[in-house]
């Protein structure tokens, strides 16, 4: 379980400790591939929570979404029309519905649990 | 069999884990490098935003400046449209002003003077073998005194002796035979030219029991004329 945490930390120290410089241009992109990466991460701890979780949807999901996203970015940056709002909507949207899911799972674990420990107990 | 059962489940744990591995490395590295640049960002935005603070109270100030300057400028063309103003108003008066001023050299004597006058030559009168003293006939600075006191009462604008132009505080005095005016001496016989209304000088002079008169009384040459233009030097001549 601490792996992903472990490596998560890892991500943030050596994301936090390269020093290359992009064009500013390009930091809108970084927003929503950052959007991506935590909605596909959520998406897979659901998946995983609900039984359904596979790996080739998971790390597809990862980088196809990261793709889609900054295409959609860069198509909008280059239109000059705001298009990355579309994914941040959709990752957003689809983020909360994740996490609300997760919750709602996790609180019916709990629930379950304690029934189990009544039953015990009685 | 249950070993093997157990490696492959083992094996999947681990891929699984390994994948979650990746993308958490991925998604952390993201964020990281995001909040790398976010923070940079920041620090560029406030460097620019102080800079432009700067510049911003400089621009102000360099406006309250030129407004400062502009109500300076507006009010130093109000002072010279006020002066402009009392200058033509002045000009008129400056103008008759400078022509009493030119009128007052004349009269001085500062500036060469020309006009109608008259002209007295006084001369020593002829040897006298009767009289032993010769001082009985020759022309006394007495005798020049009477002749440009006359001259001066009756309205002389100018008068000059031998071409020597006198000045209001002039000085003569007898030297024997020549008199000294104003530290220059000069020989009979004597030249008195005086700018003014020829009429009035002549007859002042001719008035009976005058000038004239006792003139010829003490045994001088005098020969009085009238000229329509006489030239005088100015008395720094």
């Amino acid at each position: 379980m601490w792996l992903p945490f472990l490596g998560l930390i890892l991500g943030l120290a050596l994301g936090i400790l390269t020093d290359i410089q992009i064009p500013a241009v390009y930091e809108n992109y970084l927003s929503i591939a950052v959007l991506a990466a935590l909605d596909t991460i959520v998406g897979g701890i659901r998946a995983n929570l609900q039984q359904v979780y596979d790996d080739k949807v998971f790390i597809t999901g990862f980088f196809f979404n990261i793709a889609l996203a900054i295409g959609l970015a860069f198509l909008g940056v280059h239109l000059g029309v705001d298009l990355y709002l579309a994914a941040v909507f959709a990752f957003g949207v689809r983020l909360f519905q994740n996490i609300a899911i997760i919750r709602r799972i996790l609180i019916q674990k709990w629930e379950d649990r304690h029934v189990k420990k009544d039953e015990k107990t009685v | 069999m249950t070993n093997r059962l157990h490696n492959k489940k083992q094996h999947k744990f681990t891929r699984k884990h390994f994948i979650l591995l990746v993308v958490c490395i991925a998604t952390g590295f993201i964020i990281g490098y995001s909040y790398n640049l976010a923070k940079d960002e920041v620090n560029v935005n406030t460097a620019y935003l102080e800079q432009e603070d700067i510049f911003r109270t400089e621009l102000i100030e360099q406006q309250e400046r030129n407004h400062e300057l502009m109500d300076e400028l507006n009010t130093l063309n109000a002072q010279i449209r006020e002066y402009e103003k009392v200058f033509a108003e002045v000009e008129d008066d400056y103008k008759e002003l400078a022509q009493e001023a030119e009128n007052l050299r004349l009269i001085l004597g500062e500036l060469p003077a020309q006009g109608s006058g008259i002209k007295v030559i006084l001369k020593d009168g002829d040897y006298d073998p009767k009289t032993t003293n010769p001082n009985d006939y020759i022309v006394h600075e007495s005798h020049i005194f009477m002749v440009i006191n006359e001259l001066k009462i009756s309205g002389a604008e100018g008068i000059a002796i031998n071409g020597q132009r006198l000045k209001p505080n002039s000085y003569i005095h007898c030297n024997g035979p020549v008199i000294t005016i104003d530290g220059k001496q000069f020989p009979a016989p004597f030249v008195i030219e005086a700018i003014g209304n020829p009429q009035t000088l002549m007859s002042s002079l001719k008035i009976s029991g005058g000038v004239f008169d006792k003139l010829l009384n003490d045994q001088i040459v005098v020969t009085i004329q009238e000229l329509d233009n006489i030239k005088m030097p100015s008395i720094n001549d």
